[in-house]
């Protein structure tokens, strides 16, 4: 069987990505992982924890052990609902939320597939700046209206949509 | 008193949620906010933060940078677009790094100056603490008597460290707005429960039964509705109830409102300028 301690020397020594994290955490105005005393109170309260088995106190845990890599490109984080209770309820002002967020970040720059519609949300932003064109709402007798039928103005977008776009694709391939 | 501030609407209220900002564009003039349409706007980069949190912020930024050409402070009634504006406004103040890059991007591609020193207000802040809740009771003619619960959304009260517009554990300006015209409320159990809109994304079964779970809480306490103030959630509790009920075995008919429906309907407003018929849950069993 295998214990604690082979659970340990199986975790790589990643040591310039743990300093990576640190440092784009502080980017974000968000404190080191190691303080982290694993009381679980962010899982207690984690609105993905009963459904999707998310337990950001083991995701903490993983990160600071140096598997870093493992959590990268697990599933695990895409559960993540972002509803920040772990973030503002950790007594040591920890954040996994964001820890997450860093690190699906890497996933996606890493070449890895985007999960879910985050292609279709990408691909709306980067074309008319928006997740979603404005639609045609039914309402419950199945009439049809539009913003327009409902006298509501035309949205602003942006007005430079080439400036915009080479923006965003600039960021795309940048270090927090 | 008029105030006059940027209204940034956000991609969900204004590609679907018409209802929202239609109650929005009704009320608020009368209660003294004059709402000045911004033309330059796109997505605050809310949906992306797992995807590239400096395509998050440069978006967020971009949508500040609009509002202050203008000169304007900002009314963002989404609350994914409020805490996604309110918090890329602190860390471009607090990190010089990041700053630089994100008011460089900026000018180079699109010509926009960054300042960041304007006000971003939420519906329950600007109705509660600009407006103020004397001022709506003075209009109410019309008061609606029924017991609504309230659902913030996850991001109108989190992260304390953020700024929000109401406290993080226990929040109760939506109450007391509900209380000056003239609805009955409580606090439940499960108010600060999410609905479940951000997973609609990668995990749309445990979205759905998140947000059933929720409706099904607010009718088991007694509630006759339910008042929102965020277009994502409403998304799911006004459009999605049937699927949301399938999902979890149960037969879910709450009226779901804006509050922005709510005072329209307690100062008279008239009912169709209010998108009442967009509600997709139950609305007219109660008006």
């Amino acid at each position: 069987m295998m214990g604690l301690t082979d659970l340990f020397n199986m975790s790589k020594p990643e040591g310039d990505k743990q300093k990576e994290l640190i440092r784009q955490l502080a980017v974000l105005g968000v404190k080191n992982p190691s303080l982290c005393f694993q009381c679980a109170k962010c899982t207690s309260g984690c609105e993905a924890m009963k459904l999707l088995e998310l337990q950001p106190h083991s995701v903490m845990a993983s990160v600071k052990t140096g598997f870093l890599d493992e959590m990268m490109n697990s599933d695990v984080i895409w559960a993540c609902v972002g509803c920040f209770k772990c973030k503002e309820r950790c007594p040591q002002e920890m954040s996994p939320v964001d820890v997450m967020f860093i690190l699906k970040n890497w996933y996606v720059m890493s070449g890895g597939s985007l999960p879910g519609d985050y292609q279709n949300l990408l691909q709306g932003i980067l074309s008319t700046g928006y997740i979603q064109e404005p639609v045609e709402v039914l309402d419950k007798d199945n009439k049809g209206w539009s913003r327009e039928k409902l006298g509501l103005p035309k949205r602003g977008h942006p007005k430079n949509i080439n400036g915009f776009m080479s923006a965003l694709s600039q960021l795309a391939a940048e270090k927090l | 008193m008029i105030r006059k501030l940027g209204f940034y609407p956000g991609c969900v209220m204004s590609a679907e949620q018409y209802a929202y900002e239609m109650s929005i564009r009704e009320v608020l003039p009368d209660l003294g906010v004059e709402l000045v349409d911004l033309e330059n706007t796109s997505c605050c980069g809310a949906p992306l933060r797992s995807v590239n949190l400096l395509m998050q912020m440069y978006l967020s930024a971009r949508n500040i940078a609009v509002c202050e050409e203008k000169g304007l402070d900002m009314f963002v009634p989404c609350a994914l677009g409020h805490l996604s504006l309110v918090e890329t406004k602190n860390r471009l103040n607090n990190s010089k790094e990041l700053r630089e890059k994100i008011v460089k991007k900026l000018k180079e591609n699109e010509g926009l100056e960054y300042r960041g020193d304007l006000e971003i207000y939420h519906t329950v802040d600007l109705l509660h603490d600009v407006i103020g809740v004397e001022r709506i009771k003075e209009k109410v003619s019309n008061p609606v008597k029924w017991k609504i619960a309230c659902h913030y959304g996850c991001h109108t009260i989190r992260y304390t460290e953020a700024g929000r517009p109401d406290a993080a554990e226990h929040p109760s300006k939506m109450e007391e707005i509900i209380k000056a015209i003239g609805g009955e409320t409580w606090n439940y159990s499960e108010k600060l429960n999410c609905c479940g809109a951000p997973l609609m994304v990668t995990h749309k079964e445990a979205a759905l039964t998140k947000t059933g779970e929720k409706l099904k809480a607010v009718k088991d306490r007694g509630f006759d509705a339910l008042a929102i103030v965020c277009p994502y959630g409403g998304r799911l509790l006004d459009g999605k109830q049937e699927k949301a009920g399938s999902t979890i075995g149960e037969k879910l008919d709450v009226p779901v409102f804006y509050l922005t429906q709510l005072v329209g309907l307690a100062v008279g407003r008239n009912p169709d300028r209010l998108g009442l018929n967009l509600n997709l849950s139950p609305v007219d069993r109660l008006i």
